[in-house]
């Protein structure tokens, strides 16, 4: 018997959207309104998705799945795509994140925005994407998938520069549309090849059981050799790549930090940027099939997470930390799913989605509060004037860093440990300097933004925001600090949750006992929040002097290793010159000289005929004259 | 004795070739058209003359179909010779070149 609620599914997606639709045309009207109608549309889907979810949990672990028909798509032939949207534990974990956490940053985007001559259109914006991400999510084929995966990346474009007036967001907004881009395309082609290889696009068909449970993947699929599904997986990931910004296509997300901070929160921390880690899993059975593709998962995941996590600790734009710890973070996701380790990776999102939605907001209370400043230089000392943020903002942090027993300490303390256990010391390895890393840029962040003296009149001048903001951060604090009630390992409630879909972990038996993993874990957490203290916060060391004694690696790690800047000298300045030479050679000189030249000959050809027509009608006499003469001379010697 | 065709021929030719200078030479418009009515004459001559030889009518069917055509033209044609001379004052072609290009 399905629940009542799945039946209300299709109403998740369908709220936001039609509260875009209202905004967008009607949201100059309603003013303040527009925010409140945005957030309570968005929170009555989060009230179904807790109604679905609710629903689910009185089914059988094998009898949670449900797909709901909402019409034909597309239908040639044998290929047939339909709007289905499908309901599992997996979709209904990621429809309850995104309307969950995406419900808060609403209501905190009012406060955030108010002042905004734009103020409808950013809701507008918001709604809308929060319907391609319910829409990617809860898509049962992976062309729907697609439409939502294009929908968040436009709409990650229109709000990233939704400040168009700034030149640097305008940039912004196009970079990070065309970075994504590249893996987009990548994926496109996987979809091509998944429907020439399978003929469908349907997950039921598609995914074909190694694991997991068969009530949600069939035994018997058509037969696909093991390269193409290599090629498939490896096509789909980079896909993901790009739109979790892991390397090499991560350029992006550290300057889309130039859209307004619940777009930074919502898009580019808790939601969008997850997709990735969502298909990877949605997938895992494509990339367990070609075993190789898991692989690359893996190394570029653990890339990540190191990469990023170092250039996170140079940066002074509060935001930026945030975003390469972003990108770090989703490496972490990733080597988790390279593991096998789905539910792993999934409570990592969830906790992820938690905590660093909370650090993205809090930056923006405190941007917000001290007067638009975001240069972590210039701040200093804002615990009294905004004791709030601070509080809030600091379990952010130590939930990041993973302090026990808060969300973020079990989310990294599993993939370490399982990376232990499986036998990968090296990842493990790695995978520990990596947390090591993440604790010493948020305590720095934390440190230098709310401790010691202000270092600027805007600092001093700064003032705790309103209610409508500090609420939605201490609703995500309490999620940062017990997210840990959904899993506290490898077993835990959110595995077990997901269990039909992504299977058990099983690998162990290597590596570590528990207790020392633990020890290990949190040793390296508070030794990173230790040094921090010791260079930011006891004001015993003169950190600019430092800065300017280590400039070279300062600048090294502040540029993010330069990779910016090789992009910008290997291929931008080639690409450049390339369109120039389109554009100014063969474009103003070729295709234009052809068009042109036919035009000229023609007008020359034509002055040279009008000569002829000189208007006396005694010359066109003689010319029929002389014609007939012709025609007559030329039958007559034919004859 | 029947008169030889080739002399209706010749006269008829030297007639057509007298229309044909004419409408070459001339500028007044009512000149042009004599001309081309003596060269619509000089082609009924030719067919008249041929009629004749073969015995059969149909050449003067013929032409006198082309005579009640040429009467046909002779209206629209001073027609529009008397409009023209109306716009420009004056019934040289040569004055009417609007055409050129």
């Amino acid at each position: 018997m399905t629940p009542s609620a799945f039946h209300l599914v299709w109403l998740v997606p369908a709220l936001p959207l039609a509260g875009a639709a209202v905004n967008l045309f009607a949201g100059k009207k309603l003013g303040k309104l527009a925010g409140w109608l945005a957030s309570a549309l968005l929170a009555a889907a989060l009230a179904i998705s807790v109604a679905i979810l609710s629903g689910m949990l009185g089914l059988a672990a094998g009898d949670r799945l449900f797909v709901q028909h909402l019409f034909d798509w597309i239908s040639a032939g044998s290929f047939q795509v339909g709007a289905d949207l499908r309901i599992d534990p997996l979709s209904v974990t990621m429809i309850l994140v995104v309307t969950g956490v995406g419900t808060l940053i609403h209501v905190y985007a009012i406060g955030y925005m108010e002042h905004d001559p734009r103020f409808g259109r950013f809701f507008a914006y918001l709604n809308l994407f929060a319907f391609f991400m319910l829409m990617l999510v809860l898509a049962q084929n992976y062309l729907l998938l697609y439409l939502g995966w294009e929908g968040v990346g436009l709409c990650s474009y229109l709000l990233i520069g939704f400040w168009f007036e700034r030149k640097s967001a305008a940039d912004a907004a196009k970079k990070a549309f065309i970075t994504t881009r590249i893996g987009d395309t990548a994926m496109m082609v996987g979809l091509a090849l998944i429907v020439v290889k399978f003929g469908t696009l349907d997950f039921s068909r598609v995914l074909v059981s190694r694991g997991g449970s068969p009530g949600y993947y069939p035994q018997i699929g058509p037969v696909v050799s093991h390269g193409a599904v290599t090629a498939i997986a490896l096509l789909l990931f980079a896909g993901a790549v790009g739109k979790s910004a892991q390397v090499p296509l991560h350029v992006w997300l550290p300057d889309a930090m130039e859209g307004p901070t619940p777009v930074s929160a919502l898009i580019h921390a808790a939601t969008m940027v997850t997709a990735g880690v969502y298909l990877v899993v949605r997938s895992h059975v494509l990339f367990e099939a070609s075993g190789t593709a898991l692989t690359v998962v893996l190394v570029i995941g653990l890339i990540t997470a190191i990469y990023a996590a170092t250039a996170a600790l140079a940066q002074d734009d509060i935001k930026r930390v945030l975003a390469y710890s972003t990108t770090s973070q989703l490496g972490y996701m990733f080597v988790a799913a390279g593991m096998r380790a789905y539910a792993a990776a999934m409570f990592m999102l969830v906790a992820h989605a938690f905590y660093k939605a909370l650090l993205f907001l809090s930056a923006g209370s405190v941007i917000h509060g001290a007067h638009e400043e975001q240069d972590m230089k210039q701040m200093g000392g804002l615990r009294s004037p905004m004791p709030l943020t601070a509080t809030v903002m600091t379990i952010g942090a130590v939930s990041l860093a993973g302090i026990f027993p808060l969300a973020g300490f079990f989310a990294k303390d599993t993939i370490l440990e399982i990376a232990s256990t499986s036998g990968r010391t090296s990842v493990y390895l790695l995978g520990t300097f990596g947390a090591l890393l993440s604790a010493v840029y948020i305590g720095r962040l934390v440190f230098l933004t709310f401790f010691g003296e202000a270092r600027s009149e805007k600092a001093e001048r700064a003032n705790e925001s309103p209610a409508v903001m500090t609420a939605p951060l201490v609703v995500l604090a309490i999620g940062a600090v017990a997210g840990g009630v959904l899993a506290t390992g490898i077993e835990g409630r959110l595995p077990g949750f997901l269990e039909p879909v992504v299977g058990v972990f099983r690998e162990g038996g290597a590596g570590l006992a528990k207790g020392a993993l633990i020890a290990i874990a949190l040793g390296v957490s508070v030794l990173g929040l230790a040094v921090t203290w010791f260079l930011y916060g006891s004001g015993k060391v003169d950190w600019l002097a430092l800065r300017v004694r280590l400039s070279p690696l300062h600048r090294f790690l502040e540029r993010a290793w330069y990779v910016d800047d090789a992009y910008g000298a290997w291929l931008g300045t080639p690409g450049k010159a390339a369109a120039a030479f389109a554009a100014y050679v063969l474009d103003a000189r070729v295709i234009d000289g052809f068009v042109n030249g036919v035009g000229i000959a023609t007008n020359a050809l034509a002055a040279a005929g009008r000569r002829i027509q000189t208007g006396f009608v005694r010359n066109y006499a003689l010319a029929f004259l002389v014609g007939a003469v012709g025609i007559l001379l030329y039958v007559g010697l034919k004859i | 004795m029947r008169t030889p065709i080739a002399y209706f021929l010749v006269t008829s030719g030297l007639l057509f070739a007298i229309g044909t200078v004419g409408v070459l030479i001339r500028k007044n418009a009512l000149l042009i058209f004599m001309s081309i009515e003596l060269q619509l004459n000089a082609v009924n001559l030719s067919l008249i003359a041929f009629s004749r030889m073969h015995g059969s009518l149909n050449g003067q069917v013929l032409a006198f179909f082309s005579m009640v055509v040429a009467a046909a033209e002779v209206v629209v044609g001073l027609a529009i010779i008397v409009s023209v001379y109306r716009r420009t004052g004056s019934v040289s072609v040569d004055d009417v070149r609007e055409l050129r290009g």
